[in-house]
């Protein structure tokens, strides 16, 4: 039923050969395009961190997002930080929020959570709204992207996007085979645990307060990882980065992508970053759409698109009961 | 000097807003504690209120009719979101119909916009409505008052209702527990379907008053439902008395803070979630399931 492990490891060096020889593939624009996507790829991988695995639903994503961009930006504009301690920087700005509102949101579980995300980013956008001296308000702050510096090598300059590409393939693709890992560890099978039954987590002896606060962390560490990357490719960020939309945002990315199997984020990042830039230049109903795809996929597919492709792919197998073509496996 | 001379004033501009506040948490917190559904788009029913009610005026120029007619169409929007989308998820757990509930409040937020455009909407009131009168001390706006006594009448009805009929008694045994209640021959679905037609009723009264006071605009469900969820964590999920104590607590925290501390009187209320989390996780008068 499942290609053997040498055709999925085949695809996987096919796959990577392509993102490596992408800018030689695709103009400037396009290029810019598929760093936003893989930039979003990573802040739906460490939201599913929380939602597909450990099954706790946030509406608050976007603090650790905004903190991070805010974060990498400050630190090149006040600190004149070099591209790496930024990045860097913004990942542990995001993980550190991630204990302190931990602390706090995941204390009752369920619907709980829910409500309780979307307060505490509420608080959030609140601050980065009022404290004007360091954010700059609506007005945002504004930083170039600093050098890389690489010992032995010297600086690398980011200002060309080809450079600026492999730079961010390079974290992304470092932070997805981590999390990929993660879900092999202990603590990461202790999240799927919890998700199935936390009872019975808690009998066996775990203590399921300490173990969804350090899952928080880690997630929250990637998203603000995703936001540095977010601010330094923008280079300005202001009080979108940490609103409500973005926290919805990456809700609706993760679960029409399938918040299922590991890849189902990516997928969903790529296709809804994809299809907002077609749309919108077509329609100014684009979010109109998203969500109506969004209701669609909660009624009648939970799964989402990764679920639909998996369903897809075995009706072939079966039906054909040989030789399966890589097509239904999409792009993801 | 100053501040304290505005002190009551501010007092009653907090009771106001925290009156309408619990108009609309009171049908979200019910909904809650008898299905364990949170239901996102309770903030996107409050906004189709104001703005059903804004066009039923551009139409016929009655607001009384707005006011009678408005909140019905919104009730109907109520039960058709549960009978045709909600129920159809329900068996896929709580977290899918929170999903369910937050798509629709997107698609009607959207829907909002085209249908009305993204500009903030004027409403003319009545001339019995639009004056003020001398209060405390200073001229105080009459639909303020009107506000707080709509809302007051429709609190003292609800309370009658949900304490002194059979529906209500049955609205509170399903509230507490909804299996013992189908146990004992009545329908459950049913039951739940015309709450969450009152709850949506409510929150569309609750918007067309509040549309020309907080002003008819398309952020005006993403703004309240903070506040909503806030009232629903303080007071305790499924728990009447605790949301209309939050709200009344929140219309305060807001409007004297704003007297005090102007650049810090949004963060208060966010404060008093944080010491009701610690202190009493379950909310002021929620029970620990």
């Amino acid at each position: 039923m499942i290609p053997s492990a040498w055709l999925k490891r085949l695809l996987l060096v096919a796959g990577l050969a392509v993102l490596a020889a992408m800018p030689a593939l695709v103009g400037e624009y396009p290029l810019n395009l598929i760093i936003t996507m893989i930039i979003y790829s990573l802040f739906a991988l460490s939201y599913n961190v929380l939602f597909g695995q450990a099954g706790l639903l946030s509406f608050g994503h976007a603090a650790y997002f905004g903190v991070g961009a805010y974060t990498s930006i400050l630190l090149f504009k006040k600190l004149g930080l070099s591209l790496l301690p930024g990045i860097l920087g913004a990942g542990l700005a995001g993980g550190i929020l991630g204990v302190i509102l931990g602390l706090f949101v995941v204390r009752l579980g369920g619907t709980y959570f829910a409500l309780l995300t979307l307060a505490f980013n509420a608080l959030i956008y609140a601050g980065a709204e009022k404290w004007r001296g360091l954010t700059g308000g609506e007005d945002g702050v504004a930083a170039m992207r600093p050098d890389l510096y690489i010992p032995f090598l010297g600086d690398v300059e980011m200002f060309s996007t080809v450079h600026w590409y492999y730079f961010v393939l390079i974290v992304v693709l470092l932070c997805t085979w981590f999390c990929w890992h993660f879900t092999r560890t202990p603590l990461g099978r202790l999240n799927e645990c919890l998700r199935e039954n936390e009872d019975r987590a808690r009998f066996i002896g775990y203590n399921v307060y300490l173990s969804k606060v350090a899952v928080n962390v880690i997630s929250a560490f990637f998203a603000g990882l995703a936001g540095g990357m977010a601010g330094a490719f923008q280079e300005f960020v202001t009080v979108t980065f940490i609103n409500l939309d973005k926290a919805t945002d990456v809700l609706i990315m993760t679960f029409v992508g399938g918040s299922g199997t590991f890849w189902g984020p990516i997928l969903g990042a790529c296709f809804l970053t994809y299809l907002n830039q077609i749309l919108s230049d077509l329609t100014e109903h684009w979010t109109l759409i998203q969500g109506i795809i969004f209701v669609l996929l909660v009624m009648y597919a939970p799964q989402g698109l990764s679920g639909l492709l998996i369903s897809l792919k075995d009706r072939f197998w079966s039906a054909r009961a040989q030789k399966l073509s890589p097509a239904a496996k999409g792009e993801g | 000097m100053d501040t304290l001379a505005a002190l009551p004033v501010q007092a009653l501009h907090g009771l106001v807003y925290g009156m309408l506040l619990f108009l609309v948490a009171s049908g979200l917190t019910l909904i809650f504690g008898m299905m364990g559904v949170l239901n996102f788009a309770h903030g996107a029913l409050y906004m189709m209120g104001a703005y059903f009610s804004w066009s039923i005026l551009q139409w016929t120029g009655h607001f009384w009719l707005s006011l009678l007619v408005a909140p019905l169409v919104v009730a109907l929007a109520g039960v058709i979101i549960e009978r045709f989308f909600l129920r159809k998820v329900h068996s896929y757990g709580h977290a899918h119909e929170l999903l369910l509930t937050f798509g629709m409040a997107y698609i009607i937020e959207e829907l909002v916009k085209i249908f009305w455009g993204n500009e903030p909407l004027l409403v003319v009131l009545p001339s019995l409505l639009a004056g003020s009168i001398p209060l405390l001390g200073t001229q105080y706006p009459v639909y303020r008052l009107f506000i707080l006594g709509v809302s007051l009448v429709v609190f003292i009805l609800m309370f009658f209702v949900l304490y002194k009929t059979r529906a209500g008694i049955i609205v509170r045994a399903a509230v507490a527990n909804k299996r013992m209640v189908g146990a004992l021959g009545f329908n459950v679905p049913l039951v739940f379907l015309v709450l969450f037609g009152m709850g949506a009723w409510l929150a569309g009264l609750a918007g067309v008053i509040g549309g020309p006071y907080l002003i008819t605009n398309p952020a005006m469900a993403s703004t309240i439902i903070i506040d909503l969820f806030v009232v629903v964590v303080v007071g305790g999920l499924g728990s009447i008395q605790g949301a209309l104590i939050a709200s009344l607590l929140i219309g305060q925290l807001q409007s004297i803070g704003i007297l005090i501390l102007p650049q810090f009187a949004i963060f208060f209320e966010f404060l008093l979630m944080a010491l009701v989390l610690i202190f009493r996780p379950h909310g002021l008068l929620g029970e620990s399931k």
